[in-house]
């Protein structure tokens, strides 16, 4: 199994670190030629403004955008969840792919930036929520909620994309790296909330 | 349950940073046009340490309406500077909300024992630092991202060049050394002992470390970047020069794309001029901003 991870700039080798834990090859992502026969795809966190345009030189985006329409399992955190939005406020929208409107920096400055418990399918743990976005609007039926802190929606999945505002990958914790494995062999979401 | 910065969130937001670029700025449109070319942060500042150089005289924190005008006005981080020790600059810098505070040697120290104690902060705090000893001290006291001293505002990489590979040499001495030797090292590198133990169990520095101080092109980025440092900062490098968003949008490409010769040769074209610089060797001691920071 192979796992592409977009690497532009962000938390791509703690989420290759997490794909290493459970035997598998990462890929990082950097132009089209790296995208060859991945078997998954990860959309890491970091800036998602500094993405978009390290992308207008690579242009890799298009074709992430096609792997994701064929069916390709693909978790996102954080920025990689903005990257995927069909709405984004107070900033753009760039590969649509998941029914739902994000906020960007939706908690504030970096000084509000925490860690939270959050009840991601059927387990409750702490995670790191930096400079997040809030996922403020679903937009289709067929979007589940899998992620909660405290009433608030921080993971969402819909056919076979799963994405998060928090950031599991600094965490590695066992339930994490169980569902990620299941998530990548299955190629859809196995868990239920 | 919500509890705001924490060490692994402040160390988080140096994490989200990584393989980026950091650029200096001086108001809110230099601030947009950073963004606008891919930066992940911008340092606010009244002047650029170029400009600091060549003016002499103390050089303090910048102005909160200099800094408060590039934070409403971009949405990536935004990072400012405090002198070394001066902790009351950093309270302020603090209440402002400032995503990262930079304790820097490119301002005038204002303590010349101490640093600030970092972990009073809601703020993460980035140092600077020459060697592992210095990075490991700055750690212990709270810093959540190092860098390269280099040799600020000279568009001369020769100095950061020499701090990454130091820190390299004695990271890589920690890491292979046997546990009963970790006593000696903490003497040899004067590195607290937990920093040291902590490195060997992680492999690696407990920290991002970026390269800064003399980055002024695209192939200084990519340099750096193989040399092992985490992102970059550029300081007076982009808007020293002559067509500053060109210069900005192909130091994040090459960053990037930093194992990639095609990529840096394509980026490097039709740039226009560089940043003017200065060789080191002409520095007096006194001018050196690397010998700062204790």
């Amino acid at each position: 199994m192979k796992v592409g991870i977009l690497s532009f700039q962000g938390s791509f080798l703690d989420h290759s670190k997490s794909i290493h834990e459970l035997g598998y090859e990462s890929l990082l992502i950097k132009q089209s030629k790296d995208l060859t026969s991945v078997d998954a795809l990860i959309l890491p966190g970091g800036e998602s403004t500094a993405m978009k345009k390290i992308n207008q030189f690579s242009n890799i985006l298009t074709d992430v955008d096609q792997l994701i329409k064929d069916g390709i399992p693909t978790l996102t955190t954080c920025a990689g969840t903005i990257l995927l939005a069909k709405e984004v406020i107070d900033g753009e929208v760039t590969i649509p792919n998941i029914d739902i409107e994000v906020t960007r920096n939706a908690y504030g400055r970096q000084t509000e930036s925490f860690e939270g418990s959050v009840k991601f399918f059927e387990n409750e743990d702490i995670y790191c929520f930096i400079r997040a976005p809030k996922i403020s609007k679903i937009l289709s039926d067929t979007v589940n909620v899998i992620a909660q802190h405290n009433d608030e929606i921080v993971g969402v999945a819909q056919k076979n994309v799963v994405s998060l505002t928090f950031h599991p990958e600094l965490n590695n914790d066992e339930y994490y790296l169980n569902w990620l494995n299941d998530f990548i062999k299955e190629g859809q979401n196995v868990r239920s909330f | 349950m919500k509890i705001e910065s924490t060490n692994k969130v402040k160390k988080g937001l140096a994490e989200m940073l990584k393989g980026g670029v950091i650029m200096d700025v001086v108001n809110a449109e230099q601030a947009k046009i950073a963004e606008k070319a891919g930066a992940v942060a911008v340092m606010a500042l009244e002047r650029i340490p170029a400009d600091i150089r060549a003016d002499g005289g103390v050089a303090r924190m910048s102005s909160v309406g200099v800094i408060q005008e590039v934070m409403d006005s971009v949405s990536i981080p935004v990072m400012a500077k405090a002198r070394i020790g001066h902790f009351v600059e950093a309270q302020i810098l603090d209440s402002l909300g400032i995503d990262f505070i930079d304790e820097s040697e490119v301002l005038t120290p204002a303590d010349e024992v101490n640093h600030i104690n970092k972990q009073n902060f809601k703020a993460p705090f980035v140092c600077g630092a020459t060697g592992l000893g210095e990075a490991t001290r700055r750690i212990a006291e709270g810093a959540s991202m190092i860098r390269t001293k280099g040799e600020a505002g000279t568009g001369n990489v020769v100095e950061a060049v020499r701090h990454m590979r130091t820190i390299t040499n004695e990271l890589n001495e920690v890491i292979a050394c046997d546990e009963n030797e970790l006593v000696a090292l903490s003497k040899k590198f004067r590195a607290p002992l937990n920093v040291l133990e902590e490195i060997k169990e992680q492999n690696k520095l407990p920290v991002v470390n970026f390269a800064a101080g003399g980055i002024a092109t695209p192939a200084d980025a990519a340099l750096m970047m193989q040399l092992g440092c985490d992102g970059v900062f550029v300081g007076s490098g982009i808007f020293k020069s002559g067509d500053p968003a060109e210069r900005a949008e192909a130091i994040v490409i090459a960053t990037t794309n930093y194992n990639d010769p095609k990529v840096l040769s394509e980026v490097s074209k039709d740039l226009g001029e560089p940043m003017v610089g200065i060789n080191i060797d002409t520095l007096s001691e006194e001018e050196k901003l690397a010998k700062r920071g204790w």
